[in-house]
């Protein structure tokens, strides 16, 4: 015999039930020997009152009560961005504004919309410090201890700005499609396709690389090329564009925006630097 | 969860109801439980006659502890009404100082299968097999053949079975599996000691 067949055969045992007549019988004993002690029937607000307690102890629990305080953590987090989203540096409110802009990053799953997301707030709250600083009542004498301190914190979000900026730069060159034959280089990049088309066609190339001049984003086609003659002309095109100063590629405006907006900073000059910031904020959009 | 908010409600509900004396809730509460607990007692001591009158006594003795203590520790009413059970056995054994050995041969309450689909010779084979089950069960611990008719006679769970008996879930599982097999054991014990005597007769 399995357990299964016994574990059946005694489930069967459960028609072993109390004579019908008997249970009649001894309820209506029981009844009357509760009455003595005070059983009645309860009132509606009785009721009311016991289905409310109920309740109340029904959904008391600690899981329950840490379901609840999630969700309204969550919603908090969701929607206190509204009502923070005023506060300015130097507020009261300001710290709350930062937590539920933080909050409000931490809900988006894409990692690069979660970075676009965070260098707009930063942006913006850079923008908003150099905004304060620029107001002479409150960068004045009287409040060099607070404007060192937001000047930190702006040395600190323009940073921020950087490192993020960086990493969405990084994503979108991993990113380049060069199946069409539409090749975007760096500057430095230029100088490998030049030496491999001076390996090709034999031709001698200048290489110019200057200190400190901007990584520049060209764009050059490399269609195959036959004969000499078009190999001639795409080199010199690439020399042209090598020598240029001109940024063609919108990739890198927030770069330069950004460290234009640390020399602006460094000469104090606070509002060109908040109008520079908000340009940056329209380019990461 | 929201299956196990509506059971917490109903069980808070129906002791609240018991706490402020309601009749209703009694008569409820008694018709709901009265055949498991019956039943229980019934396999627990063997007696059809004494189970009926410990049954009472369990219901008054709820109703009294309902009225009297907090019922913070009740989770449910049908646990509540085991836990008082057990103890009035127990306080059944020491006054009889009879624990039940012999087996429930009861003419009272025979097994009877009822089942149009089956034909009679495997209806009776099926009754014998039940009245050999029912006639084991005395015969074993006290704690195996109590765990056995809270689970596969009156069907509780291993939670309730645990508030009950104040033992771990964990200790429970082995407890009902040690019970099936000494059960399964006497069953086929008695199967072949009956084959045998048929075979000694032919």
């Amino acid at each position: 015999m399995s357990d299964k067949d016994l574990i059946a055969k005694l489930n069967k045992l459960k028609t072993i039930t109390p004579d019908l007549g008997w249970k009649v019988s001894n309820r209506e004993l029981l009844l009357s020997q509760i009455s003595n002690s005070g059983a009645h029937e309860l009132s509606a607000w009785e009721v009311f009152v016991i289905n409310l307690g109920s309740l109340a102890k029904a959904i008391t629990r600690p899981v329950y009560a840490l379901g609840v305080f999630a969700l309204v953590l969550i919603s908090g987090s969701l929607f206190s961005h509204q009502i923070f989203k005023d506060a300015k540096p130097n507020d009261s409110l300001y710290i709350a504004r930062i937590i539920s802009e933080q909050a409000r990053i931490n809900t988006v799953i894409n990692p690069e919309e979660r970075n676009k997301l965070a260098v707009q707030f930063v942006t913006e709250r850079a923008k908003e410090i150099s905004t304060v600083l620029a107001n002479p009542e409150f960068n004045n004498e009287a409040n060099q201890d607070q404007v060192a301190k937001l000047n930190t914190s702006l040395n600190q979000e323009i940073n921020n700005v950087k490192s993020r900026i960086s990493y969405l730069n990084v994503k979108k060159d991993s990113e380049k499609n060069t199946e069409d034959g539409t090749v975007l280089a760096t500057g430095t990049d230029i100088v490998t396709i030049a030496s491999e088309l001076k390996d090709e066609a034999g031709i001698e190339l200048l290489n110019k690389t200057e200190e400190n001049e901007p990584a520049l984003n060209v764009i050059a086609t490399t269609s195959p090329v036959k004969a000499t003659s078009d190999l001639e002309e795409g080199v010199a095109s690439l020399t042209e564009v090598a020598s240029s100063t001109e940024v063609v590629n919108s990739l890198s405006g927030p770069d330069v925006a950004i460290e234009e907006v640390e020399k602006l900073l460094e000469n104090k000059n606070y509002n060109e630097a908040a109008n520079k910031l908000k340009e940056i904020g329209e380019m990461i959009k | 969860m929201a299956n196990q908010i509506v059971e917490k409600f109903k069980n808070k509900k129906a002791l609240s109801r018991l706490k402020s004396q309601d009749k209703e809730a009694f008569i409820e509460a008694y018709d709901e439980n009265v055949d498991d607990i019956h039943r229980f007692v019934y396999f627990k001591i063997g007696s059809k006659e004494e189970a009926n009158d410990l049954t009472s006594m369990i219901f008054l003795k709820t109703w009294n502890h309902i009225q009297t203590n907090s019922l913070e520790d009740s989770k449910t009413l049908r646990a509540l009404l085991y836990k008082i059970a057990r103890n009035t056995i127990i306080d059944y054994y020491r006054e009889t100082s009879n624990k039940i050995t012999a087996s429930l041969d009861d003419e009272d309450n025979k097994i009877e299968v009822i089942d149009e689909k089956i034909d009679p010779q495997t209806r009776i084979d099926q009754e014998a097999d039940l009245e050999r089950i029912k006639s084991k069960l005395p015969l074993l611990k006290e704690e195996y053949r109590e765990v056995i008719i809270m689970r596969f006679i009156n069907d509780l769970t291993l939670e309730e079975i645990a508030d009950i008996s104040g033992k771990k879930i964990g200790n429970i599982r082995v407890l009902i599996h040690r019970a099936l097999s000494a059960l399964k054991t006497l069953v086929e014990a008695d199967n072949k000691a009956t084959d045998n005597k048929a075979n000694d007769k032919l």
